[in-house]
């Protein structure tokens, strides 16, 4: 009798295991047996050749519509590119910016590539990809500055450094924040407030009283690519990255993602989109020349 | 017999006990560092309220919509009622859901709001309590909070009348309800105009003789351009005036009025076809029109956005142009508006959404440059 039920018990054992790893498979891939897990998403884009990416064509120069009110900016070119490396066709779906991760949810998209800041708390509901820009802010000088040598690329900005020294920010915004805080710290610096992030740069190229300019990366970026005469003085002050997005059981689309991103990156392909979509003075929704 | 039985059985019983030492141990120390875990939570240390303070400003009109409902540390609420006390605004307009307070019917758990309400008193601040949120006991099942069938009226009135009777002398208006002519605020029924003015018919008189000081506002009507029929929403401008031919002027002592501005400057002119800051002078002209000229109105909700993806949003520079102008309309040419409580002060955690590009400072604390602009504005600093 104990034998038997010894018996009973290990085939009981042996059947919840089997009914354990049935649910693995058809919950797909979320358990956690890593070789056992099953990506439904990317399964239907390798089956059906093609990616739904949803974004919002609103913020240029990542993604606005052109003339022919179609999406067009460095996302989308961005989103062939690794539809390319997947030899898959790419489906642009426009969503708004607030409901994009819901469309994620309900599967209208496959993918969010929207310049869309990571947030740690949703992890628990999404998967991001490895980030492909950072739009946090940066210290902005003239080519010639003596700022620049003092403040190679990565050395931390910190504001006794900057003693003495007249900083512009658009007034209101993050940059002008951080700028607050540094006078209310006690920092021996003058800032100068500007209308726009265009005027503040308009000064720091004209204006010698200006030494310097605290704007996000995505102004920098335009300026830079743009052939205006400044450059980034040490690291950034804060950090904004944007990432793909995959939905929760989509972890084997993250890490194609991941992997065709590296592969962007490594062959040049992510820089020249930034030379392209930053280079042009973009009007409100135009498209570069 | 059974004292042998005992005997051999006492030295069971000692190594079956004694078998379970080393679990019973684990269990306990498991069992005591969780509860030292938790004890910062079950003890949240008592604030002390301070000293009772003014609030100095150059314009009396300027408020805010705080957002302590689900602040749950003490220190972070005294910080943020000072924060608006330093920023020289002398209002705050703070919800107090119904759901959080009486859990079960009839027994009130007042801690959190006691909480608030005495921090801002003590900041010399002036409370204006927005009720709503319907308990699960008050609703049918798996229906949202912000639905309330007509017979369960006079539970909302009994919270509400306790409320105003508890916070006599310290909340000295309150609203009811918010934004009824959006679906989502209804329950996701259909905004109905009678419905409620018969709400308001239930709870303003429950009010009154819990405490016939307190202002009773209604209306905190969302501003929108909804199409007669549309399932989301009812235009604010028809709203109200179904409300007054619902019969109810005597209901409320003041309008609360939303006046957000989306992209448009303050100065842009009223007109029934647009969303601007101006549209409050047609909720006021709806008023007048009802012979409700002598009451007065509150902006409770408003204000601009500066998210850089937000279509409805401007730059940070002009949000803090418009919020500015916006305070100066009121105390300029507005003298109907009794304060403007713009949305929002802080959020307890970021929304990481177009939302947190409403606030004036950071979840942190950390003052906006609207939050120094305004403070500047109320120290008449030029």
């Amino acid at each position: 009798m104990n034998r038997r039920r010894r018996w009973l018990l290990a085939a009981g054992g042996l059947l919840a295991l089997v009914i354990f790893l049935l649910l693995q498979w058809w919950w797909a891939g979320d358990g956690p047996l890593p070789f056992l897990r099953r990506d439904r998403v990317w399964a239907q884009i390798q089956s059906t050749r093609i990616w739904r990416v949803g974004l919002d064509p609103s913020f240029p120069p990542f993604e606005f519509l052109n003339d022919e009110g179609e999406p067009t900016g460095f996302d989308v070119d961005l989103a062939h590119a690794i539809g390319r490396v997947w030899e898959v066709d790419v489906e642009i779906v426009a969503v708004g910016f607030d409901s994009l991760i819901d469309a994620l949810k309900a599967e209208r998209i496959d993918t969010v590539l929207s310049a869309y800041p990571i947030d740690e708390r949703l992890t628990q509901d999404i998967l991001y990809a490895q980030p492909y820009f950072d739009a946090g802010l940066r210290l902005v000088v003239r080519n010639d500055s003596p700022l620049a040598a003092k403040l190679p690329p990565g050395e931390a900005v910190e504001p006794e450094r900057l003693r003495g020294l007249t900083i512009a920010v658009e007034w209101g915004s993050e940059g002008d924040m951080v700028a607050r805080q540094w006078l209310r710290e006690g920092a021996a610096l003058t800032v100068r407030p500007f209308e726009t992030p265009a005027d503040g740069l308009a000064a720091l190229e004209l204006d010698a009283t200006i030494d310097a300019l605290l704007v996000d990366q995505v102004t920098f970026r335009q300026a830079e690519a743009g052939g205006r005469p400044v450059i980034a003085a040490g690291a950034w002050l804060t950090s904004n990255p944007y990432a793909a997005i995959a939905p929760k059981r989509g972890n084997e689309l993250r890490n194609a993602l991941d992997q065709a991103l590296a592969e962007l990156a490594q062959t040049g392909a992510l820089q020249q989109l930034e030379e392209k979509w930053f280079s042009a003075d973009l009007p409100e929704n135009g498209t570069p020349e | 017999m059974s004292g042998v039985g005992a005997m051999n059985r006492r030295p069971q019983a000692a190594r079956t006990l004694w078998r379970l030492h080393p679990a019973l141990w684990i269990f306990g120390a498991f069992a005591l560092l969780a509860a030292l875990l938790q004890a910062p939570r079950l003890f949240q240390p008592a604030i002390a309220l301070g000293e009772q303070q003014q609030v100095t400003t150059a314009n009396p009109k300027m408020g805010v919509h705080t957002r302590l409902t689900d602040e749950v540390e003490p220190w972070k609420i005294k910080r943020t009622l000072e924060m608006v006390r330093e920023m020289g605004a002398p209002w705050i307009v703070e919800y107090f859901p119904w759901a959080y307070v009486e859990e079960q019917p009839g027994v009130y758990n007042w801690a959190h709001s006691d909480q608030v309400i005495a921090h801002a008193t003590r900041q010399g601040l002036t409370v204006v309590a927005r009720l709503g949120y319907v308990p699960g006991w008050a609703r049918p099942a798996d229906s949202s909070p912000l639905y309330l069938d007509e017979e369960r009226f006079p539970d909302f009135a009994r919270y509400a009348a306790a409320f105003a009777h508890r916070y006599a002398g310290q909340v000295s208006h309150i609203i009811v309800w918010n934004e009824p002519n959006l679906a989502l605020e209804w329950g996701y029924t259909a905004p109905d105009p009678v419905k409620y003015t018969a709400m308001l018919r239930e709870v303003y008189p429950a009010i009154k003789a819990a405490n016939p000081a307190v202002q009773v506002l209604a209306g905190a009507l969302a501003p929108t351009l909804a199409p007669p029929g549309s399932p989301d929403g009812y235009n604010d401008l028809l709203f109200l005036q179904a409300m007054y031919d619902a019969g109810a002027a005597p209901w409320f002592d003041s309008l609360a009025i939303h006046a957000y501005g989306w992209h448009f400057d303050p100065d842009a002119p009223a007109d029934p076809a647009v969303v601007n800051f101006r549209r409050s002078e047609l909720l006021r002209a709806i008023m007048v029109d009802n012979g409700d000229e002598a009451k007065p109105a509150m902006i409770t909700e408003g204000g601009w956005n500066d998210h850089p993806r937000w279509t409805r949003a401007v730059r940070p520079a002009q949000r803090i142009r418009y919020t500015l102008r916006a305070y100066e309309i009121a105390q300029q040419e507005w003298p109907w508006v009794e304060a403007v409580a713009f949305w929002a002060f802080r959020y307890p955690w970021d929304q990481k959404s177009y939302q947190d590009y409403f606030t004036m400072v950071s979840t942190d604390f950390e003052p906006k440059p609207l939050y120094l602009e305004l403070q500047r504005y109320s120290r008449g600093t030029p």
